[in-house]
């Protein structure tokens, strides 16, 4: 299946020279950061159970909130990191454009199905290459509801992109304060935040009988 | 797999403070050297690459497939990366795991495969389409949004667990308590 991705990406590759919608560049280093960085990221998923449908659908059923600890501390982390790393040298930062109605349906839209199939985009991808059949259907209905939105672009964009659409807005900016303070602060808090949710499961999980639950890994 | 193998499986993973700081170091070398991490793009990308195999021109033509690279790059490879990721640490900590239904889908809808097929198709079908209407997902707008401070992705964080949380909660309602 991978060598298959692999011999995709060559014969697309060959067939243009255009440098539209690139992410990261396409030369041989980025090419070899890219699929290490990507190697790390999987790894971390699967290591901490973040690519298990058990894990992922009880954090949502508010059972287990282990996963939901462990991303808002990357989050945490991250945010310092890049603010720091963009303090003293240059950080490929990409603020993502404002825009309320699709933002918010396209959220909507994938909760539901984050919760019908208890993966992400990229935890399907990190599930399937631990060998879990579901997690691929997850992985093919993801490729045609891509190609769906593709397909209904030119309505959905006047209808939900182009009305409320702010542009890129950060936090700092909005503010007025600089960014490695606000990303300190937020950091903060997320800190907080986690060691409140740990304490708030650790004194609820003699009371219930729900314990048996939060264990499952698949 | 019987109950005190699942048990062994989750006490041999990762703890989530050593996995977050992990990932946020990630995130950080990720921004310093190309970009912020991202998954959702990809299926876009992909999109358009089978497109171009069977012959279509919809990769040229649709409006926004042609937005999309016509080539593998960093990003692409990140998404690569992360199936490969998570097939080498399975193998190396002996947790490959072939099953077709989870353990907990089990326990409230029984073992129908194609029951389960069925829901992670529509899931996974969802999730793009949401995604891909908000321009990202979990990771571009949550772990990279977020952690950038942008307004966007705590909008869409919000957003995810506004209706996911209801979800989960609706599908695994009453049964015992």
């Amino acid at each position: 299946m991978i060598l298959g991705f692999l011999t995709i990406a060559q014969a697309a590759g060959e067939t243009a020279n255009d440098t539209v919608g690139i992410v990261g560049g396409t030369g041989a280093r980025a090419i070899i950061f890219g699929l290490v960085t990507g190697i790390a990221f999987g790894a971390i998923l699967q290591r901490v159970g973040a690519s298990s449908y058990g894990m992922i659908v009880n954090m949502l059923r508010l059972k287990d909130l282990t996963i939901m600890k462990f991303f808002f501390l990357a989050v945490g982390a991250g945010s310092l990191g890049i603010y720091l790393v963009d303090a003293v040298g240059t950080a490929h930062i990409g603020i993502a454009p404002l825009y309320l109605l699709g933002i918010t349906a396209g959220g909507l839209i994938f909760g539901v199905g984050w919760a019908l199939s208890g993966y992400c985009p990229g935890t399907s991808l990190v599930a399937m290459g631990e060998g879990k059949v579901d997690a691929a259907f997850t992985v093919l209905g993801g490729l045609a509801g891509a190609l769906t939105l593709a397909l209904t672009w030119d309505w959905i964009k006047p209808a939900l992109v182009d009305p409320l659409n702010y542009g890129p807005k950060n936090l700092p900016d909005v503010l007025g304060v600089k960014p490695l303070l606000v990303a300190t602060v937020l950091t903060a808090v997320i800190v907080i935040f986690v060691m409140y949710l740990d304490r708030l499961g650790k004194s609820h999980k003699p009371t219930t009988g729900e314990t048996r639950g939060t264990t499952a890994s698949s | 797999m019987d109950l005190s193998n699942e048990q062994a499986l989750s006490r041999k993973r990762l703890n989530w403070v050593a996995g977050g700081i992990l990932l946020g170091l990630l995130n950080t070398f990720a921004v310093a050297t190309y970009g912020a991490l991202g998954a959702s793009r990809n299926y876009v990308v992909v999109d358009g690459f089978i497109a171009r195999l069977l012959g279509s021109d919809i990769s040229t033509a649709n409006s926004y497939l042609s937005q999309m690279p016509s080539q593998a790059d960093w990003l692409l490879m990140v998404g690569l990366g992360m199936i490969v990721g998570g097939f080498l640490a399975a193998l190396a900590t002996g947790t490959l795991n072939m099953r077709s239904v989870p353990r907990l889908w089990i326990s409230r809808f029984g073992d129908s495969k194609p029951k389960r097929f069925a829901s992670a198709f529509a899931g996974g079908f969802l999730l793009l389409l949401g995604a891909r209407v908000a321009g990202g997902c979990t990771s571009g707008h949550v772990l990279s949004g977020v952690a950038q401070l942008s307004i966007a992705g705590f909008l869409f964080g919000a957003a995810i667990f506004a209706s996911g949380i209801p979800t989960a909660k609706l599908l695994y309602r009453k049964k015992e308590s």
